[in-house]
Order: structure tokens, then C-alpha cells, then sequence
């Protein structure tokens, strides 16, 4: 031994003990994790129940309830014709089947092993359970990054970091609950082929992609929004769709072609595309939309490149610069010409609204009212990016630093997605979703390297003789490090010249093993550097882990269905409105009957109350989300045709005012306000709703429009009673409202849960007289007409 | 009453309620050996809330020609407390007669809002006018007729004749209620003006030379003369003038307005309205009461039915482009045999295959040979949708037919789209084209030379 130990090792174990040693605890820390994932996510149901959230889950989990009962072609041809009523919805055609099909497995499997499991309990803990694949998707992936060791803290990061627990807690019933997996899955399936030209692993990668284009409707990095609003959307694939293609285009042009990125790519696309056309919802979009343009286009590519080689390695050099010069410009015409003619035959449709919504970041709120309506779609706020990823997000830099030093075509990989997903998560919230994994992979990168340097045993030698020819040798325990051996080092080295500069020297003098010949010696000395970095690298961690506890148990595991508030003596109260009032409609209002509420509370009514609603979650038609928001935001007058003509009988809104719910309809009301006014920009002005000052107000002040408005009427009707001789205050607003509240002739207050935040009116009956309900009501209220003269019949003589 | 079809689970509104009551015409279409009373379709129990200043002896000929037609009358009148109209929210009779029209005040139980919830429940009402101003007078303007002010009777100079001037025969114009073969009417009362309510039946208008004047005598005639120079506003003079106007309320019951209640009595009755023509108002109060007591001009829609063409049993839902059969059976109250009868009469129905708006409209003819029935089949439309089968058939002083059945329209199953098209066999032969290289290449592969790997295991052998 030429080295010094800074301590020591027990040296009479054999390397098969070492190993097998290392790959137990491998696999109990894997398990561990596992573990961990799932039971962080199981606050939601400690807390309150079994449940499933928020409002697409709803839909997912009833729509999973008519594949479990109905069997898969019922579910695949099933029309909905309670959604969108009266347009109705073809759910087969419109909605990615991965997520349901998934649970039907499971609900088969199961009862087939006779286990009759409830199918609820099935969507409840899918997610959870998906996690714990993730970790270990995220674990292998990390792994052909760096090592093993990078790998379990990836998995365990992963596991346990708020920004993915956000979207998996159980009963988070959506897509994001599988696709996470996937898209790791996805991507490590790519890594592989890649690595090693394998056309099996390009399969397994497009096979996966199928998995995940049939799964993910709801996110997708490069233009996201656009589920939310239109038939043709584009779901969360198209992330992958652009990753793999930028990465193979990146390698292309910085000279790294190879037959095994050939094969890779090929197989990846060419089964990949054609498996996904199969999803009915994505149909014919790979070869026709923008965003899938790129793969398509890279594809094409490789072809050309793998073509140009083969030429080359036939023909002399000269002749061959000749021919690529020629068919480079012939291509570049063809190519051009090509597109523009697909563009104009309206083949294609590169330039659609959402695809400018994505780079520039205010194209939605100006053009495109409903995207910008939903929360989720907003930018992020910088608070948040600590919130979900705590101290990841500090070495998240050093980790794509720590990919630059080696930089292999995988390390490409990781750089690319980490610039991709960190301007996406800038723009949406949502889209932290998808950061989330890369600032895993990458700050395991770095934080293992700094576990490797710093348990490493290894001092530095003061000789002069720097070749380190001598295997890092093992160490014990979880933080077993497999350090890149110097020849492994070099070789990347050669692969890729190192950066150089001052950052350079500041990433080499953390590595280990690095240190050019003829400099003075760097390294560790000692026992106690180590301690001491080591001792804060593990109280980094733990912090990590009680933040992540705190924020999964506190901010995330609301289901939103049921709301929590702490009594004065500190224990919770439940607060149930919504379910209250689901029940109500279930079980007093006929089957048929219709209910209008703003969209977001659509796939709710859906699910818990099972009536046919007028607008929904899947907010594929703007027009008929537009009539619903006129019809809110008109006067009874003229709301009241439009809600005969589409046969609603009530319409449910929530109000918070009395127990100061603050996500409430008055609070989205503008948005209603806007969305009509894009359709009917004659009749619904937002600047109507606004005091003369241009504030937005609902007490005194509001301006008439305001306070004709259905949406008011409805939402203050008999508040100010509840609060007898004092004055009766909004606690949303802060503001005091009007001691005479508004009164209504065209609807009847049908339901008011206990908390008032969910408010139901019926639709009243034309009067059997033919008479306006205002003056049936006048009448009814023992008023006296005004006595009215025949009207003229003819035209005055002069 | 669920007159809709029930074998499918599909949403079946019938806003038509004809059964709702427990009326003894209503239900018993199949068992008309119990029925021996009442000729309406509604019920025999009639409440005549009689002013005592009117004598019930000069209004013999007409309650007595309710009661042989089968009706139970009970009197009572305004001021009297019992029997109530309405108790515990229910109509405590099928049809009232308000011949009080010159009360001021009634007991508490009628007012103008539970005469209009009355109506609302499916009680006929007949009610007269008198030109006094009482409670009935601002309900008279909730029915879209407006009544000329106060003591303003109806008068008219022609014709010639030895009555008073308020007292004048009228000459009924030909509509479904009356007898086609009506003498003049003698009449005296109120005039109204009908505003625009298609709900309003008129059914005895004013003659044109008739008018409302302060008085009995002529002098009003001035306000005339001012009302015509302001372009006829405020006018109450002419043929447009109603005297008799039955309503028909959008749930199908139906009120009568009567501008003044002689026209029922005995004396008028047996008025001569010419030498030798006895008046029709004996016929004219038995034709009225039978239009507001819902005998004559009734139709209910008995059941309606869907399926597609060449099937017999409806479906639960269609899909775009069926070819679907809609039909109906509508039956109309035969009042001499008290009885439902199937009816094929209507020559103008129309059938609406509706979301949101019509997508198809068509006539709804009568089936040749099955009386009661019309049916029509039509394609669907291309459109997927909650598709309803509407029937909306309202003429004046006929009952208003209205059904609306919900049918979801699907886009077809992933099996029912056709299976080879002309247009993708380029599609087909790049398949086929491929797959028979592939295996023409495997075939080669497998079956072709070997010579390399002879060599290689020669080289290997030496």
C-alpha cells in the first residue's frame, strides 16, 4: 500500500463479502425507501380518510369505476352523457387510458387472486404505491449516471421530496401518480440504449413511452397548458417526445454520432411513434403537430448522417465533400419547401396559441382567458422552489457541474433536462413536477461525490508520484463508494476535455483522484475535516427529512374535498361542506337533473353527487364554459333563458364569505367575467364589475352590474340576515356587505350547507301564466300592478 | 303521470299531467263502466261561489244543465268561511264558479293568489266581471286582459232595439268552442282588451260598434272621441274587445273571464234576440262551461315511443346516423261517452329532435289505420349529443301537447366503423409490401451463403 488511511479498514474481508455485503444493503435501503415513500404519502389518509382529492381525480377515479364494472370496451366506447350536457362527451376518444387501465390491472389481478379489494382503495393508494417504483426507477437511472451510491440517494430524495409528494400523495388520483415512474423509467430505458446500442433497450424505452403517452393527459413540459383546453391536446409525453430527441440532436452536433445512438434512436422513435398513435386521444398528432416536429425531424436526421457515413466509408473524401455539399442545400430547400407546404395545406399546425404560451409567458393571460384562469398554470413564486425541494435546489447546480466534469453522453442527458425543466418550472407551477426528478438525480451527483471525497480514507501523498494506479479501495457500509477508478476518470477525460477556468479548479478540488501531475498535492487530510464536513452533510440531511416530513404532512395531504381548522383549543375541526352538499343533490334532486356550477366543481358533482353537470374539469369547449360564465355573470333577466334553454334545474355555487374560504366563486368571478367577455365581448364587460375607482368590491360600493349579477345574488342572498341587527361582514373580502341583501325571482334557494360555502338554487318553473317571474312574483307578493291602457292599434291622426 | 315510456331508462319528461288529481274522469279511460257522473276529464265536484245578492233561481238553466251533465255543485258564497277552495295546500274542489262580481270582499281563503295557485293545481276556474272595481279586477290584469276603468259597461246603439243600450245581443264569431249553430248572445257587463299572451283564448268578442262608456247612457262618448285622437290608446271600443275569454294556463288547467255573469242567467236565456229566435245563451254558458271545464278540445299524448327502423324495442342509446322511428299516441276526451279515445285529428304535428337547438324537424303524421297514432322515422344527425324527442303542439283553445324524451346520440363503437377502406390501400400495400421484403430477407438470410462463417471456422481449425 503506497497510500495512507486517514482510518482504518478492516482488510481481511474478501471482495465477494464486500460485494455481496454491499448489494444486500443495497437492496434493505431500496426497500427502505420504498417504504418511506409510500408512508409519507399516507398523511392524506391518517388525517382525514380514505378519500380521493381535488377534482380530476374524480374523474379518473369514476371513470376507473366504469372500467372496473363494465370491463375495458365499455369503458374504451363510453359516451358520457351527463358531462357537457347536452353536448356529452366521448370519454374514449378524449382522455389518456394509462392511468385507469393501470388501476383495472391491479383491480383484476387482485380479485382474481381473490382479494376483493375496493376499486376506491385501488385509486387512493396508487400513487403511493408508484412512488416507491419511481424511487427505484430514479435509483437505476442515477446509477448509470454515476454509481449505485448515487443511485440510493437519488431513490431516497426522490421518495421524500415535497415537490413530487405534491401530485402522489394517496388519493391524488391523477396521471402524474404513474407518469413520474415512467418518465424515469422512459429515460433510464434511453440511457441504456444509448450506452449500450442496444435496439432491445431502444424498445423497452419505447414501450415505456407508449406506457406513458396513454397515461400522462394532463402535464407536459413543452406546451402544457394546452390539455386544459382543447380536444387536441398534448399531453405530458410530449416532454419526452422533446427530451429524447434534443439529447440525440445534442450529441449529433458536438460530433458524438455512433451506431449505437443510431439504434437507439431509431428504435425508440420508430416503435415508439407507431405504439402511440394507437392512444385514440393522441391519434394522428406525431406526425402532424409542432411539438412532435422535433422527434420526427431527428429521426430524419439520423438517417441522413447514418446514410452520409455509409457513403463515406465508399467513396474518396473529395467526392464525398462534393456530394454533401450538394445535398445539403438540396435538403435544406426540400425541407423548407416541405413544411411550408404542410402548413398551408393546414397538414400541420405549428404555430397554435400554445405553443407561444410556453416561451412567452404572458401570451395565455392576454389571449387565452381559460388557461390563464387556472392557478396551476400561474408563474411560479421563487419561495416555492425552496418549499418543494429544501437544500436540493442549492446543489442541484453542483450536480449538472459534477455531469460537465465527465461529461458522457448520458451526463448530456442530465444537462440538457435540467436547463428544459428549470425555465419550464419557471413558468408554471405545475411544471415543478418535472424538475423535480432532475434536481434529484442531480444533487444525488453531487452529494455522493461529496461523500466519496470525504469518506474516502485515501490521504493525499506529499511524494511527488501522483499516479494513483491502486483501486479506491471499499469501503463499508450504505455509503459504499464505487469511485470512478483513475483509468475510468481518465478515459472520461479524454472523452471530454475538461472545462477549464476557475470553476474547474473549484470542482477538482472536491474530487477525488483528480489532481493534474507536477501540482501541489490537494486532498483531504485527516480525521477531522472529514468529520466536520461529513457531520453537516448528515445534518443537511436530516433537516431535509423533517422539512419534507413537515410539508407533506401540512401543506400537501389536504384532500380539498374536506377542509381542516383547528378549534381554539387546538384540535381539528372538520369542515365538509362540499361532501355535504354533494349528498344533498344525490339523494333530494331526480336523477336527471341538471346542475350549473363553474367548472372546477364539475368533475365533483360528476362523481359525488352523480348528476349531469353543464360544464367540467376537462375544459375542452370554451364556448359552452363562456355561456355558464355569462349566465353567472348576467342579470337574472337574462340569465334565465340560458339556463332554461340548456335545462338546468339548480346551480350550485360556493361561497366562503361566512367562514372565510377564500377559493371561492367570487373570488374566480372574474375570471367568469373574462371568459364570457371573450365570446360575447358585447354584452359582458369586465370593467362594468368595478367600482368607479377600479376596485373590485361587493359591499356597498360594487357597482350595479356587480350587484345584478346571478353570481352575486346568489352568493349574498339572505347573508345579511345570518347576522341579525349587526352589520354582516364578508371574511373573505374584509368587506361589509349590504344590510338589504339581494333578492331573487328566478331562482329559490334549494340549499345551503352548514358553513354556507356551498350554496345550491333551483331553477323555477315558467310561470303558468306566461307572465315574467318578476312581475309573478310582485304578484304573489300581494303588489299591485300599475293599470295599463290597450295599447294603440293605429297611428294618430294629425 | 308517467306517460312516458318506461321500458327504457332514458330520461322521459311529460310535462303533459293529466292524472295528477284524483279526479274521476282522469283515470279510468280503460273502466268506463264506473264512470256514470262527470263528463270532464278533470272531475265532477264544482264549487259555485254565488253572490247572495245574485238569486240562484235565475241561473236554474244553467246550474241545472251543469248537473245533468254529471257535475255536483256546492254553493257557498263569498263571505262563508266553508267549504274552502284550497286547504293544506290542496284544491279542495276540480272547478270553481266565481259568480261574485260584484263582492268586495271574500273570506280569507280567496284571494287573486289562491285563485292563481288554484290554477297552478289544476283547478278550472270560470269567473265573471262586473264594471265595479273588486279584488277580481287586478287579478283580471295578471291574465294579460286589461278592464277599462270602473263602472264603464260595455254599450252599444245597434242594433236597433227596445233593451237598454248596456244590454246588447252579440253575434258569436265561428271558433272550436261554440256550437257552430249559435244564436246571438244576449250580453251585459265589462269589456277588456287583450294584450299579446298567446295563452289567451278568445272566445265571444265585443261587436264592432260597441264600446265602454262611463255610463249606461251615451255620454262616455267623449272620452271616445279623445282616446281615438291619441291613436286608440286607452280605446275600449271595437271587435278586438273580448267578453268571454277563456285562458289556458302553460300546466294545462283553464280560467274563464266573463264580462258579466247575465249572460248565464235564466232571464237572458229566454230572451228572444230577434222575433222568434230564442238566444243562444243557454247553449253559449253550456259550451263555455264545458271548454273551461276541460270536456271539450282535450288531448293528452298517451305514450311515446322510439326505436330504430327494422327493430321493435327502444334503445337505451343511438348512434349518429341511425335511422330511428319516433312515435306517439295521442287520445282525445270524448265527453259524451266520458271517455279517452284515441284521436287522429291533428293534421299539423310536429316532432323536434333537439340539443340545444332542432336538428331535425318534421311532421309528425297520423299512422293510416291505427287511430291515436302518428309516427315518423328520420335519420339522426351527424352531431353526438343528449338529443331530446320534443313534442310541442299548442293551438289556441286546444290542451297543449308537450313531451320531451331524452336520448343520448353516440358516435359509433370502435367496432362498427367499417373495416377495409378503398382509400387506405396504399397503407395496406406498404404493410403487406413490407412485410413480404422482411420475410423474403429472412429467407435469404437464413438460406443464403455461408461461406464467411465456413472460413472463419477454417481459420479457426488451422
Amino acid at each position: 500500500m503506497t497510500t495512507k488511511s486517514a482510518y482504518l479498514l478492516a482488510d481481511n474481508v474478501s471482495p465477494a463479502t464486500v460485494t455481496n455485503t454491499s448489494s444486500l444493503l443495497r437492496i434493505i435501503a431500496l426497500a427502505l425507501i420504498s417504504g418511506a415513500a409510500i408512508a409519507s404519502r399516507l398523511f392524506a389518509v391518517i388525517n382525514f380518510e380514505s378519500i380521493i382529492h381535488e377534482f380530476d381525480p374524480w374523474f379518473n377515479y369514476r371513470a376507473t369505476r366504469v372500467l372496473a364494472s363494465q370491463g375495458f370496451y365499455a369503458f374504451w366506447n363510453w359516451f358520457d352523457p351527463t358531462a357537457w350536457y347536452p353536448l356529452g362527451r366521448v370519454v374514449g376518444g378524449t382522455i389518456y387510458p394509462g392511468l385507469m387501465a393501470t388501476s383495472g390491472v391491479i383491480y383484476s389481478v387482485l380479485h382474481a387472486l381473490n382479494l376483493p379489494v375496493d376499486i376506491r382503495n385501488i385509486c387512493v393508494l396508487l400513487a403511493p404505491g408508484f412512488s416507491a417504483l419511481t424511487a427505484w426507477s430514479t435509483y437505476m437511472f442515477t446509477k448509470e449516471m454515476k454509481d449505485e451510491s448515487a443511485g440510493l440517494l437519488a431513490a431516497a430524495f426522490i421518495g421524500i421530496v415535497p415537490g413530487y409528494i405534491s401530485r402522489s400523495v394517496a388519493g391524488s388520483y391523477d396521471n402524474e401518480a404513474i407518469a413520474i415512474f415512467l418518465l424515469m423509467f422512459t429515460f433510464f430505458a434511453w440511457i441504456k440504449a444509448l450506452k449500450t446500442g442496444s435496439a432491445f433497450f431502444g424498445t423497452i424505452a419505447a414501450l415505456f413511452y407508449f406506457y406513458m403517452v396513454a397515461a400522462w393527459g394532463m402535464l407536459s413540459v413543452f406546451v402544457f397548458t394546452l390539455h386544459k383546453f382543447s380536444p387536441r391536446t398534448l399531453g405530458g409525453y410530449a416532454f419526452i417526445t422533446n427530451m429524447i430527441p434534443l439529447h440525440a440532436l445534442a450529441l449529433i452536433l458536438m460530433g458524438r454520432y455512433s451506431s449505437r445512438l443510431y439504434v437507439g434512436y431509431s428504435s425508440w422513435y420508430a416503435v415508439g411513434t407507431l405504439a402511440s398513435m394507437q392512444v385514440p386521444f393522441v391519434g394522428f398528432q406525431p406526425v402532424r403537430t409542432s411539438e412532435h416536429m422535433a422527434a420526427l425531424g431527428v429521426f430524419g436526421l439520423l438517417q441522413i448522417i447514418a446514410f452520409a457515413e455509409l457513403v463515406r466509408s465508399h467513396v474518396s473524401s473529395k467526392q464525398f465533400q462534393t456530394l454533401l455539399f450538394a445535398s445539403v442545400i438540396g435538403m435544406g430547400i426540400l425541407g423548407t419547401l416541405a413544411i411550408v407546404g404542410l402548413t398551408y395545406k393546414g397538414w400541420i399546425a405549428p404555430w397554435t396559441g400554445r405553443f407561444y404560451s410556453l416561451w412567452d409567458t404572458g401570451y395565455a393571460k392576454k389571449y387565452i382567458p381559460i388557461i390563464a384562469s387556472v392557478s396551476e398554470h400561474q408563474p411560479t413564486a421563487w419561495p416555492s422552489f425552496f418549499m418543494d425541494l429544501q437544500f436540493l435546489i442549492f446543489l442541484f447546480p453542483a450536480g449538472v457541474i459534477m455531469c460537465f466534469r465527465q461529461l458522457r453522453d448520458e451526463h448530456v442527458f442530465v444537462i440538457i433536462y435540467a436547463v428544459v425543466a428549470s425555465y419550464f418550472a419557471g413558468v408554471m407551477v405545475r411544471l415543478m413536477l418535472t424538475l423535480t426528478p432532475v434536481v434529484c438525480v442531480a444533487s444525488a451527483i453531487a452529494f455522493s461525490s461529496l461523500l466519496d471525497t470525504y469518506i474516502d480514507p485515501t490521504e493525499p501523498e506529499i511524494v511527488e508520484d501522483s499516479s494513483t494506479d491502486v483501486d479506491a479501495p471499499q469501503t463499508e457500509g450504505s455509503s459504499n463508494v464505487a469511485a470512478p477508478t483513475p483509468k475510468k476518470a481518465k478515459k472520461a477525460k479524454d472523452a471530454a476535455p475538461l472545462p477549464s477556468g476557475p470553476l474547474s479548479d473549484i470542482v477538482s478540488s472536491v474530487t477525488a483522484g483528480s489532481f493534474k501531475r507536477g501540482e501541489r498535492p490537494r486532498g483531504v487530510f485527516g480525521l477531522d475535516t472529514r468529520l466536520a464536513v461529513i457531520v453537516h452533510a448528515v445534518g443537511m440531511l436530516i433537516f431535509f427529512v423533517m422539512h419534507c416530513t413537515w410539508v407533506t404532512a401540512n401543506a400537501y395531504s389536504s384532500p380539498s374535498v374536506v377542509l381542516s381548522s383547528q378549534n381554539p383549543d387546538g384540535s381539528q375541526h372538520i369542515i365538509d361542506d362540499f361532501r355535504e352538499a354533494y349528498y344533498w343533490l344525490r339523494q333530494n334532486t331526480p336523477e336527471d337533473a341538471v346542475v350549473m356550477s363553474w367548472w372546477d366543481y364539475g368533475y365533483q358533482i360528476a362523481g359525488m353527487a352523480d348528476r349531469p353537470t353543464l360544464v367540467d374539469n376537462n375544459t375542452w369547449n370554451n364556448t359552452h364554459i363562456a355561456t355558464v360564465g355569462k349566465a353567472m355573470s348576467s342579470s337574472e333577466e337574462v340569465a334565465y333563458p340560458i339556463l332554461r334553454k340548456h335545462d338546468v334545474d339548480y346551480v350550485l355555487i360556493i361561497f366562503g364569505g361566512l367562514i372565510g374560504y377564500s377559493g371561492d366563486d367570487i373570488n374566480k368571478f372574474l375570471w367568469m367575467v373574462r371568459i364570457a367577455q371573450g365570446v360575447w365581448p358585447d354584452e359582458i364587460q369586465e370593467p362594468n364589475y368595478f367600482t368607479r375607482t377600479g376596485e373590485y368590491r361587493v359591499d356597498d360600493a360594487a357597482s350595479a352590474t356587480m350587484k345584478n349579477s346571478l353570481m352575486y345574488k346568489m352568493s349574498y342572498y339572505r347573508f345579511a340576515e345570518l347576522f341579525g341587527s349587526n352589520q354582516a361582514v364578508d371574511r373573505v373580502r374584509g368587506q361589509q356587505v349590504p344590510k338589504t341583501g339581494p333578492t331573487l325571482d328566478y331562482l329559490d334557494e334549494a340549499f345551503t350547507s352548514e358553513n354556507w360555502i356551498v350554496r345550491i338554487y333551483q331553477v323555477k318553473k315558467e310561470d303558468s301564466l306566461g307572465r315574467d317571474l318578476k312581475s309573478a312574483n310582485a304578484f304573489a307578493q300581494g303588489k299591485k300592478r300599475k293599470r295599463t291602457k290597450p295599447a294603440p292599434r293605429r297611428r294618430a291622426i294629425q | 303521470m308517467e306517460t312516458g315510456l318506461s321500458t327504457t331508462s332514458t330520461r322521459t319528461v311529460t310535462v303533459f299531467k293529466l292524472h295528477e288529481r284524483d279526479g274521476i274522469g282522469g283515470k279510468q279511460p280503460h273502466l268506463p263502466f264506473l264512470v256514470i257522473s262527470s263528463k270532464s276529464s278533470k272531475g265532477d265536484s264544482v264549487l259555485v261561489i254565488l253572490d247572495p245578492k245574485l238569486d240562484r233561481d235565475n241561473y236554474s238553466i244553467f246550474f241545472n244543465g251543469l248537473r245533468e251533465r254529471g257535475y255536483n255543485l256546492t254553493f257557498r258564497s263569498p263571505k262563508d268561511p266553508k267549504p274552502a277552495i284550497i286547504e293544506f295546500e290542496q284544491p279542495q274542489f276540480s272547478h270553481v264558479i266565481l259568480f261574485a262580481p260584484e263582492t268586495k270582499s271574500f273570506a280569507s281563503d280567496i284571494t287573486p293568489q289562491s285563485l292563481v295557485q288554484l290554477l297552478e293545481k289544476d283547478t278550472n276556474i270560470l269567473i265573471a266581471l262586473s264594471p265595479k272595481q273588486t279584488p277580481l279586477t287586478s287579478l283580471a290584469s295578471e291574465f294579460s286582459l286589461i278592464l277599462p276603468p270602473p263602472g264603464t259597461p260595455l254599450i252599444s246603439h245597434f242594433p236597433e232595439r227596445d233593451t237598454p243600450e248596456n244590454v246588447i245581443p252579440v253575434t258569436p264569431t265561428r271558433n272550436e268552442i261554440l256550437s257552430s249553430t249559435l244564436a246571438p248572445v244576449w250580453f251585459s257587463g265589462v269589456p277588456f282588451s287583450l294584450q299579446n299572451n298567446p295563452l289567451l283564448v278568445p272566445i265571444l268578442n265585443a261587436p264592432a260598434e260597441s264600446f265602454a262608456s262611463d255610463s249606461e247612457g251615451d255620454n262616455g262618448a267623449n272620452a271616445l272621441v279623445d282616446a281615438s285622437e291619441k291613436g286608440g290608446e286607452g280605446l275600449w271600443a271595437g271587435s278586438s274587445l273580448g267578453l268571454v275569454t277563456g285562458f289556458q294556463t302553460l300546466n294545462g288547467a283553464r280560467a274563464t273571464w266573463v264580462g258579466g255573469v247575465d249572460v248565464f242567467s235564466d232571464e237572458y236565456a229566454q230572451k228572444e234576440v230577434s222575433e222568434g229566435v230564442k238566444s243562444g245563451n243557454k247553449q253559449f254558458g253550456a259550451d263555455v262551461s264545458a271548454w273551461t271545464f276541460q270536456e271539450s278540445l282535450v288531448l293528452r299524448v298517451d305514450s311515446v315511443s322510439h326505436h330504430r327502423v327494422n327493430e321493435t324495442t327502444p334503445r337505451e342509446t343511438y348512434t349518429t346516423n341511425d335511422r330511428i322511428v319516433f312515435s306517439a299516441e295521442i287520445s282525445r276526451y270524448n265527453p259524451k261517452i266520458a271517455t279517452w279515445e284515441p284521436y287522429s285529428g291533428i293534421g299539423d304535428l310536429q316532432l323536434e329532435f333537439t340539443m340545444l337547438d332542432p336538428h331535425v324537424r318534421t311532421a309528425l303524421p297520423p299512422v293510416a289505420g291505427q287511430p291515436g297514432k302518428y309516427s315518423v322515422a328520420f335519420r339522426a344527425p351527424d352531431r353526438h349529443g343528449v338529443f331530446k324527442f320534443v313534442i310541442n303542439h299548442k293551438r289556441r283553445g286546444w290542451t297543449h301537447l308537450h313531451s320531451s324524451t331524452v336520448v343520448p346520440l353516440v358516435p359509433p363503437r370502435h367496432d362498427e366503423y367499417p373495416r377495409f377502406l378503398s382509400a387506405a390501400w396504399p397503407y395496406y400495400l406498404g404493410a403487406i409490401s413490407t412485410s413480404l421484403g422482411f420475410l423474403i430477407f429472412s429467407a435469404l438470410w437464413l438460406a443464403g451463403d455461408d461461406r464467411e462463417t465456413k472460413r472463419g471456422k477454417s481459420t479457426k481449425t488451422e
